[in-house]
């Protein structure tokens, strides 16, 4: 119980009065660049490091705190309001939070985004209290075939997301993988697919550029073909019966909730994964199981909790690689942990003991921003809703400079933006003729830890597949492997039972 | 615009599965560039993923176009115009207004490509009133400036417009107080008026 | 409420665009007065630093270390902004700042793979020696060969000797930063000098070679020292040698190769500072002096001594014929 105590003690840190001010602006920063395609904690979070010098550490972790977990919110305000995942823990909040916007519901999906963070955030933090240091030893023996069948999996479960054109999705996954391994090859050191020799594939095609591109201006695209520029984005209305049906409509959301916290929470403690990979899986899990699952992708706010939740859950459950291993699972926890080591904090197994403060002071700040943000973004939801209100003709240059900006911020370079351009074209263009974009999407994020994981683990085996089959030296891997072979099997049976068992 | 209609949706189908094969075929010669051999002895050559991933996709293509010829898919059939002319005309002139923003934003820099494009979309698919679209075009650059450089120290490209924006940097990182005036007049003069805008004019 | 606020504010349109162009034409007074009184350099806008490599790795930890002492005393009137360009290995930061000749807001955080990138890619077409303006270094960090307390197939090592002999036909797995990196360069000098072989697994970074290791995924490994530091005080892992002629107090239990007999085995890489090429004088003479501020920074002393590396100084044209 000692750890409650310290717990508990980290979260009464964060009510001082310096810390409090600071959690809430935090917090606001965090949404705010959260919301904002293409800028992620990692910017939020980057501010930071300056700061860090003037307050104590304290203060510096919770204000770094309350902006990671804010951006994690915003990341879906975008998803929902203007189709553009703000973060790529946001994507597939996308494909139901959108159209949800679109029927006029966007009220249900924001409210359904900020709950599910929030339940996502607080069963995460209560299992990493419980569990930290044995979850530190999985993730520990979380090697390179165990991640290839994680991420095997993770393809396993979005089997039912392409259209009906077989070929067209599988083109749509093969693309996306193919793109995702421009640049530079990790096992062998040798750029692979540098067009023209210009240098701003070296740093390969970030997942952003296709997915702003795709649903930032390949959308808005789309919608100026349907609309003629005339039709506002979509109605709405804010009183009172709609708040109450928002919040009805989260009680069938409640599977959704559990699979996206507790899925959310183990995928994010595996060192390679973090929040992405774990909001697709959520999503794709929770549509597989629904009873419902023919209407995910056409708004059903369980489509929107999964990921919201899942992606909350494993933003704290990545804490833990990063404080015992030393891992950063993302580019946010990568500057977090540079931050520690400016700190003087030496990320590792004995941080636990000798930094117990640190640690629990980061939970506890990471919980009581969890609630803050919570409260903030539901105050804010009808000032995010004004954005429905605004004329297409203004909203689209103002969602064109986001994307622009949001392009060129990550990489620095004007080349992705070029990038960007070009995907919203085409996949506009691929998007009016039944080829599905939201497998290229999946592709390009999971397809590099895929490859990687999957050739580490053949030079390990010498060339063998077995490795990722074998239950005596490596039970996890085995485990899982036939778990996705079983998802992967099962929608493909499906008919086939339904054909001899129904006919006769 | 006859062209346009002339452009069916069949036609759009072939063109497109056509240069996506051609496509496949070009990255999996890129791949070959790599080694794409794998053996027991000698660990995945850096191609052998692409080049096989692209062949899968130049297979794709081909069972598309076969189910073309054989007019097994929907689009096969379909006669009606890919898209319409009026469509056509504003989704041209957007993806063109977008890349002249791009190529813009090389050489004039970010913020002032910016004002230029804002004020010619909006002139063109807005009824809005001319000091509407002045007031706007120029405001939103200079929020985007102080949403990325000043808050988020993320340097936006500027191009040959550089120099102009040295006093300002000054003025935000100099030690003098004259740095938060600045941001109080630009904070409180102009966001506002923009939210004004936003407020007046398009909630009814 | 707000909304009935900001319309009392801003209710005449033609006022605010008065005020606009007022601001708009003093901002551009301001401009041509301040062009015209440059003389010794002093920045004129945001400092980028350019990392060729990925966040959390050495290299940005001391380039973040440097923008954190730089900001926090003030050192210069602009802020440094870290960028990683990490595509690559450093070709695409190298690139970047090659094109950039004669700019004087930029600078790049070196690593060894200045040196080793231009020459296995030399599509690239960088001159290492031309197109850049070296600054200074002022650190260097060394590789020790790192096995896991529990390791399987290296139970019972205890010295660089035995490990050695066990390495000797036993098909051993290295964990590495990446091929054509200088981990596998260094494996592949030891091979030669040691006649033992071993299987070399790329990992991305230095933090996911040391987990793999203590994970037990691969049996041995170069790190440098922080990279296993959190693992070798927890007592997960061991370094046997330590590639310097000398100990070093951060790791007083392991021996140099100088002492177990193995000069050879040393092993420098550095972090050192450069600007673009075709910058003024002045502009270097400043970052230079910049540079050697932060150096005698009691906090970076401090952070980088406990962290085991090497404090060394070196200026100007001085530190590329070390390396």
């Amino acid at each position: 119980m000692e750890t409650f105590a310290l717990l508990l003690q980290g979260m009464a840190t964060s009510f001082e009065l310096l810390n409090l001010g600071l959690l809430i602006f935090g917090c606001l920063i965090g949404l705010f660049v959260g919301a904002m395609p293409g800028l992620g904690s990692v910017n939020g979070v980057a501010i930071l490091i300056p700061i860090t010098f003037i307050v104590p550490p304290t203060a510096a972790i919770i204000f770094l705190a309350a902006v990671y977990y804010g951006a994690m919110y915003g990341g879906a305000i975008s998803s929902v309001m203007l189709g553009i995942p703000g973060a790529s823990t946001a994507v597939a909040t996308v494909f139901d939070g959108r159209p949800l916007a679109v029927k006029g519901e966007a009220m249900t999906a924001l409210t359904a985004a900020a709950v599910g963070s929030f339940v996502g955030g607080t069963v995460s933090v209560i299992l990493f209290t419980l569990f930290a240091p044995p979850l530190a030893e999985v993730a520990l023996r979380f090697n390179a075939p165990e991640t290839f069948a994680l991420m095997v999996m993770a393809f396993a479960t979005f089997v039912g997301l392409g259209g009906d054109d077989i070929p067209k999705t599988i083109f749509s996954i093969l693309i996306g993988l193919v793109l995702s391994t421009i640049g530079l090859d990790l096992i062998t050191g040798k750029p692979r697919l540098i067009f023209f020799g210009i240098p701003g594939f070296l740093h390969g095609i970030n997942f952003l550029v296709l997915a702003i591109g795709i649903y930032g201006i390949g959308e808005m695209l789309w919608t100026l073909e349907e609309t003629k520029g005339k039709v506002q984005m979509s109605k709405l209305s804010v009183n009172m019966k709609e708040v109450g049906r928002a919040f009805s409509a989260l009680k069938k959301t409640i599977m959704a909730m559990n699979i996206g916290s507790f899925l959310g929470f183990f995928v994010g403690i595996l060192p390679a994964a973090g929040a992405t990979p774990a909001s697709l899986m959520s999503y794709g899990i929770t549509k597989q199981l629904s009873r419902n699952s023919k209407e995910f992708g056409s708004g059903v706010p369980a489509g929107v909790v999964a990921p919201e939740c899942a992606n909350n859950s494993a933003s704290t459950g990545s804490m833990l690689p990063m404080l015992t291993l030393g891992i950063p699972g993302s580019p946010t926890t990568a500057i977090l942990l540079g931050g520690m080591i400016l700190w003087g904090l030496t990320p590792g197994p004995l941080l636990f003991t000798q930094q117990p403060e640190f640690v629990w002071g980061l939970i506890g700040s990471l919980y009581i921003a969890n609630f803050f943000t919570l409260v903030l973004n539901i105050a804010l939801i009808p000032a995010f809703l004004m954005v429905l209100r605004i004329p297409f003709a203004i909203l689209a240059p103002v969602i064109f400079v986001l994307c622009v900006t949001g392009g060129y911020a990550p990489t620095q370079s004007l080349h992705d933006v070029w990038l960007m351009l070009l995907f919203g074209f085409g996949g506009y263009m691929l998007r009016k003729l039944d080829y599905p974009v939201a497998p290229a999407v999946l592709s390009i994020v999971l397809g590099p830890l895929a490859e990687k994981a999957m050739r580490q683990s053949l030079i390990l085996s010498d060339g063998s597949m077995g490795i990722f089959f074998d239950f005596s030296s490596k039970p996890i891997a085995a485990v899982i492997m036939y778990i996705a072979i079983v998802l992967l099997i099962m929608p493909a049976f499906g008919p086939i039972y339904r054909k001899f068992f129904k006919k006769a | 615009m006859s062209i346009v209609t002339k452009f069916t949706v069949r036609r759009a189908e072939i063109t497109v599965a056509v240069v996506l094969a051609l496509c496949s075929l070009a990255l999996m010669y890129k791949s070959a560039q790599n080694r794409i051999t794998w053996s027991a002895e000698e660990n995945m050559g850096a191609g052998f993923l692409p080049f096989y991933l692209s062949l899968g996709m130049f297979i794709c293509t081909v069972i598309t176009i076969t189910k073309f010829i054989l007019k097994k898919s929907p689009q096969s059939t379909n006669n009606e115009p890919f898209i319409d002319a009026v469509a056509f005309k504003f989704v041209s002139v957007t993806i063109i207004s977008l890349v002249v923003l791009v190529f813009a934003i090389g050489y004039l820099g970010i913020y002032f490509s910016l004002i230029f494009f804002l004020a010619f979309y909006l002139r063109y698919f807005s009824e809005k009133s001319n000091s509407f679209i002045l007031n706007f075009s120029i405001t939103t650059p200079i929020l985007t400036f102080l949403f990325f450089e000043w808050l988020l120290k993320i340097p936006l490209p500027q191009g040959i417009s550089e120099p102009l924006f040295y006093p300002v940097y000054d003025v935000m990182y100099g030690s003098s107080s004259l740095f938060m005036i600045w941001i109080y007049i630009i904070v409180t003069v102009l966001s506002p008026s923009a939210l004004v805008f936003l407020a007046n004019r398009f909630i009814k | 409420m707000l909304i009935i606020i900001l319309n009392l504010i801003g209710g005449n349109n033609m006022t605010i665009i008065k005020k606009l162009a007022l601001v708009v034409v003093s901002l551009s007074l301001v401009a041509v007065s301040s062009i015209s009184s440059a003389k010794p350099f002093s920045p004129k806008k945001p400092i980028e630093l350019i990392i060729p490599a990925g966040q959390g790795g050495g290299a940005d930890e001391i380039a973040r270390l440097v923008q954190g002492v730089i900001e926090k005393n003030d050192y210069a009137s602009k802020p440094v902004i870290p960028i990683n360009k990490k595509g690559g290995s450093g070709g695409e930061a190298m690139t970047y700042v090659k094109k950039k000749a004669g700019d004087e807001h930029t600078l790049i955080i070196t690593l060894n793979n200045v040196l080793t990138t231009p020459v296995n890619q030399p599509e690239l077409g960088i001159d290492f020696f031309n197109d850049f303006t070296p600054l200074a270094r002022l650190i260097t960090d060394t590789f020790l060969v790192w096995i896991a307390t529990e390791g399987k197939n290296t139970q019972g090592v205890e010295t660089f000797d035995d490990f050695i002999a066990l390495a000797r036909g036993n098909g051993l797995v290295m964990g590495g930063t990446g091929s054509m990196s200088e981990d596998e360069l260094l494996l592949g000098m030891m091979r030669g000098q040691f006649g033992f072989d071993a299987k070399y697994v790329p990992y991305d970074g230095g933090g996911a070679v040391a987990k793999g290791l203590v994970g037990g995924e691969s049996d041995f490994t170069l790190n440098n020292p922080s990279e296993q530091m959190g693992f070798y005080q927890s007592g997960d892992s061991k370094a046997l040698v330590m590639m310097t002629p000398e100990r070093n107090p951060a790791f007083p239990d392991v021996p140099s190769s100088y002492e177990l007999g193995y000069p050879d085995l040393e092993y420098y890489m550095m972090r050192a500072f450069m600007a673009p090429a075709g910058v003024d004088a002045e502009v270097e003479k400043y970052y230079t002096g910049l540079l050697h501020t932060v150096y005698h920074d009691d906090e970076f002393q401090t952070f980088n001594i406990d962290d085991g590396k090497l404090m060394s100084w070196l200026e100007g044209y001085g530190f590329k014929r070390i390396s």
